[in-house]
């Protein structure tokens, strides 16, 4: 960031006139003016209620956070506000109008202003064009009156005390500031509601300080704010009251003041929702030396340190909050991305590999994240897809493509795989189905050592249950087991111990009657 | 929405059968060999065709190689000029050793001008591939970039060494472009059909056919798989630099003559093939079978103007119409949008 003393800035601030600013400072606020109220929300999809009944009040000048665990409606909420979702029933007042339903420009028109998780930028245009994007203002010939652009542009960071020269092209942003465009950039549209979602994500220290300032500054004048975060610290540090979501119903608003950490984690938890694993914790026998251990991996801020060890027919879970470093673990210990240290030992022996293709061979096998993106080659049949791994195994010029048939047959029916053909190609399967593929793979090449990366993540129940099944199974079998799941109920049922990581560390290790979703979450959010 | 209906959505496009590629290429070729043997019957003549397939086979044999390479998901703009490039190269060779006359110091080298233009041309084409192969793992440009630069480069190279001029065989080197087997068969089909064959074969019966399409299918799949992904893509450059180095060395012993530009119009023709042959350009789908017939369509629609006596300026425009409506067809046939 730049001095705010730099005098371009100050040189053009004597023009801001040519657009009306959404707040103006001096203005009093009256702290208790409702701007916004929404009464009885209710919005369903088939077999989830994401939104049951619920009230939600916004007062003038405050910044309320809005916190649930995944899947408990704050997106679809947000949504609503925003005009990109109708509800099924319920009302919203605003401004002394009511709304059955809001659509985009409305809600525009409104003043309500989202800044998504994801930068809405682009990246090839200078801040100024990003800031005016949705309406640049033309010379009389039609083209984009680029000096004027700035210099409003130069007037609303001004105002804002965001110090970002506005010609700058985003690509020479950093994160921060770049959060701070998405900002400003609502601000330019006359925000009188601004929702942010996971503001903080991606941003150190110092840029989440520079963020809250700004934040700050901007409700002291009257902006209204909903902050999304999973980070309760945060909340602490920036908020006047927190509601808390839970399964679609809105469990209760409070003031931040007069509440704790760990009562907040609570109302979040809840009464806890049906389980559907099928663990039986392992008996484990401490003389088991079949061990795989995790010693010490580190990559700069995204892993440090960690090491815990895996016995044979354990499952162990790694908790903790999207970001915390959990994949990045993993794809090290894989060999897929560099690391500054770390050893893998298997039974006493040095396997750490170097590449995926070393770890396959070394008996580890890899179910990712994002299946569609790195786990599946979607237009290729089945068969392809669960042979592949194996055919990297073995050094053959030529392939038995007959027994290749009948074993990947065998290995689909074991999972039973739905599906009329193993010729068929896996883009026509089911998100279960596709999982179900991924793990035949790993299996068929024998690995014995799985790290499933949310391995139920939009998989419908059945197959949830199913893939539980096979993990316990695999377990049983002897095999290791490491899964990583944002999904707390699926490491409770799952796993017979959970490591937490919070800010690429290892918090700590939770087993047996210890592992809870309260101290999940505690430890993933860092309450004390 | 219940399950049931979620199914049935989903089993939905994949219900609806495709055409297969092979049939719709087939048909085409069909007819076209109709209406061209309706309008002249001299097109079904044995000679005739026999001709149709030595006039494809350096195309053939070049679209084999790149074919396999989009399989893969990359691709190699710069064959023609490759192509120009080694068959200037050999033609030096042969009319400048070749041609030393029986008395002078150097007459020794006459017979191993031949063979050493041979040489040459395996040599260097692999060489090309290979340089090709990595500049486009070490750049992680999109390999069309690449290659379009260095299909520049290959030319220049190409103009440079031969001064723009052209070299000449003296019929020194026929047998390959214009002998026949049993004085029927041309010698470049024999060399057209086994690349071909040898095509199908990497890709449907070995590890390293399987390979590119898993690549072409999902490269960062692929690469977890324990896939060496590199090793792979430089591979399949190689062998579209060794099967250039056959296709020049018949493309030259055809024409008898050699200049920078003579293999230019093979680099969109051979893609212009392996797409109408059904291989998609980000790849993970294709088979030699239909390069083979998209090679064939290709070569119909030049005789088949000819034979017609129609126009041969036409050829470029009917080729593009064939191109889109093929593929226009196989895509809307597989339900993809």
């Amino acid at each position: 960031m730049r001095d705010p003393s730099d005098s371009q800035t100050n040189e053009r601030s004597g023009t801001s006139k040519l657009v009306p600013f959404p707040f103006s400072k001096g203005v009093t606020v009256l702290e208790q003016d409702i701007i916004l109220q929404a009464r009885s929300i209710y919005k369903g999809y088939p077999g989830v209620q994401a939104l049951d009944n619920v009230d939600f009040e916004l007062r003038q000048g405050e910044i309320q956070a809005l916190v649930g665990q995944n899947g408990a409606g704050k997106s679809t909420f947000i949504e609503i506000l925003a005009g990109s979702l109708s509800p099924d029933r319920g009302e919203i007042e605003i401004g002394g109008k009511v709304y059955n339903h809001f659509d985009p420009s409305i809600s525009i028109e409104l003043g309500i202003q989202t800044v998504h998780q994801e930068n809405q930028l682009v990246e090839e245009l200078s801040v100024a064009e990003n800031i005016f994007l949705y309406d640049l203002p033309k010379t009389r010939f039609g083209f984009v009156n680029l000096p004027n652009c700035v210099e409003t542009a130069d007037a609303l960071l001004k105002q804002l005390e965001i110090d970002i020269p506005s010609e700058k092209k985003l690509t020479e942003l950093t994160f921060v500031e770049r959060k701070l465009v998405s900002i400003a950039k609502a601000f330019s549209r006359k925000a009188k509601i601004l929702i942010l979602d996971e503001p903080t994500a991606s941003l150190d220290r110092k840029g989440r300080e520079i963020l809250f300032d700004i934040i700050r500054k901007a409700a002291d004048t009257g902006l209204s704010v909903i902050y999304i975060s999973h980070h309760l610290g945060e909340i602490f540090e920036i908020c006047d009251r927190v509601t808390i979501f839970k399964d679609g119903f809105k469990i209760d608003t409070s003031e931040v003041k007069k509440t704790e950490m760990t009562s907040i984690v609570q109302k979040m938890i809840g009464k806890s929702s049906s389980t559907l694993a099928v663990h039986k914790k392992a008996n484990i026998s401490a003389e088991d030396a079949d061990t795989l251990e995790v010693v010490n991996y580190s990559r700069g801020d995204a892993v440090k340190g960690v090491s815990f060890s895996v016995r044979k027919g354990e499952i162990f879970g790694l908790g903790g909050l999207v970001g915390a470093g959990r994949t990045e673990l993993a794809r090290m210990i894989f060999g897929l991305d560099k690391k500054d240290s770390g050893k893998l030992i298997f039974c006493g022996k040095d396997i750490t590999p170097v590449s995926p293709s070393d770890a396959i061979r070394k008996g580890l096998g890899y179910l990712t994240e994002d299946r569609k993106d790195d786990g599946l080659f979607l237009i290729r049949p089945i068969f392809e897809n669960i042979s592949t791994v194996l055919f990297t195994k073995v050094k053959s010029m030529f392939m038995d493509l007959k027994k290749e048939q009948e074993n990947t047959a065998i290995v689909s029916e074991q999972l039973s795989i739905k599906t009329p053909s193993i010729a068929q190609f896996v883009i026509n399967l089911s998100g279960g189905n596709q999982q179900k593929v991924v793990l035949a793979k790993w299996l068929h090449a024998e690995s014995e050592i799985l790290i499933f990366d949310e391995p139920t993540v939009g998989i419908d129940v059945g197959s949830k249950s199913e893939i539980y099944q096979l993990m316990d199974n695999l377990a049983r079998e002897g095999k290791i087991i490491i899964v990583i799941s944002s999904d707390t109920p699926e490491l409770i049922s799952t796993c017979d111990r959970v490591g937490i990581m919070r800010y690429g560390k290892l918090a700590d290790i939770l087993s047996g009657d210890q592992i809870t979703e309260e101290n999940v979450l505690r430890l993933s959010m860092g309450v004390e | 929405m219940n399950d049931k209906m979620t199914n049935i959505l989903k089993k939905s496009p994949g219900n609806k059968k495709g055409i297969n590629q092979s049939l719709l290429l087939i048909i085409l070729i069909v007819f076209l060999c109709i209406i061209a043997t309706v309008v002249n019957p001299r097109f079904m003549r044995i000679s005739n065709i026999i001709n149709i397939f030595q006039q494809v086979s350096v195309l053939g044999i070049i679209a084999c190689g790149v074919g396999m390479l989009l399989v893969s998901g990359d691709i190699d703009i710069s064959v023609g000029a490759q192509v120009s490039l080694l068959g200037i190269i050999l033609a030096m060779i042969i009319e400048k050793l070749g041609g030393i006359a029986p008395g002078e110091a150097n007459a020794w080298m006459v017979p191993y001008a031949v063979p050493l233009a041979i040489a040459a041309s395996f040599g260097i084409g692999a060489l090309l591939g290979l340089i090709n192969g990595i500049i486009v793992i070490k750049s992680g440009v999109t390999s069309f970039i690449i290659t379009l630069g260095f299909s520049t480069i290959y030319k220049g190279v190409a103009l440079l060494i031969s001064g723009g001029a052209s070299y000449m065989l003296f019929g020194r080197f026929e047998t390959l472009g214009r002998g026949r087997v049993f004085g029927v068969i041309p010698v470049a089909i024999f060399f057209f059909i086994g690349v071909v064959i040898l095509s199908h074969v990497i890709l449907k019966y070995t590890r390293y056919g399987r390979f590119l399409y898993a690549l072409g299918g999902n490269k960062k799949a692929a690469f977890v798989s324990g896939i060496n992904t590199k090793r792979v893509t430089l591979k399949a450059y190689v062998i579209v630099g060794l099967l250039n180095g056959l296709a020049a060395l018949i493309l030259i012993s055809r024409v008898g003559s050699a200049l920078a530009t003579t293999g230019e119009p093979y680099s969109l023709d051979a893609l212009a093939a392996i797409i109408v042959g059904g291989v998609i350009l980000t790849g993970g789908k294709g088979s030699a079978l239909n390069i083979f017939l998209g090679v064939l369509l290709i070569g119909l629609v030049g005789n088949a103007l000819v034979i017609m006596n129609v126009n041969p300026y036409l050829r470029g425009i009917v080729i593009g119409i064939i191109i889109i409506a093929a593929v226009t067809i196989s895509n809307a046939s597989s339900g993809k949008k």
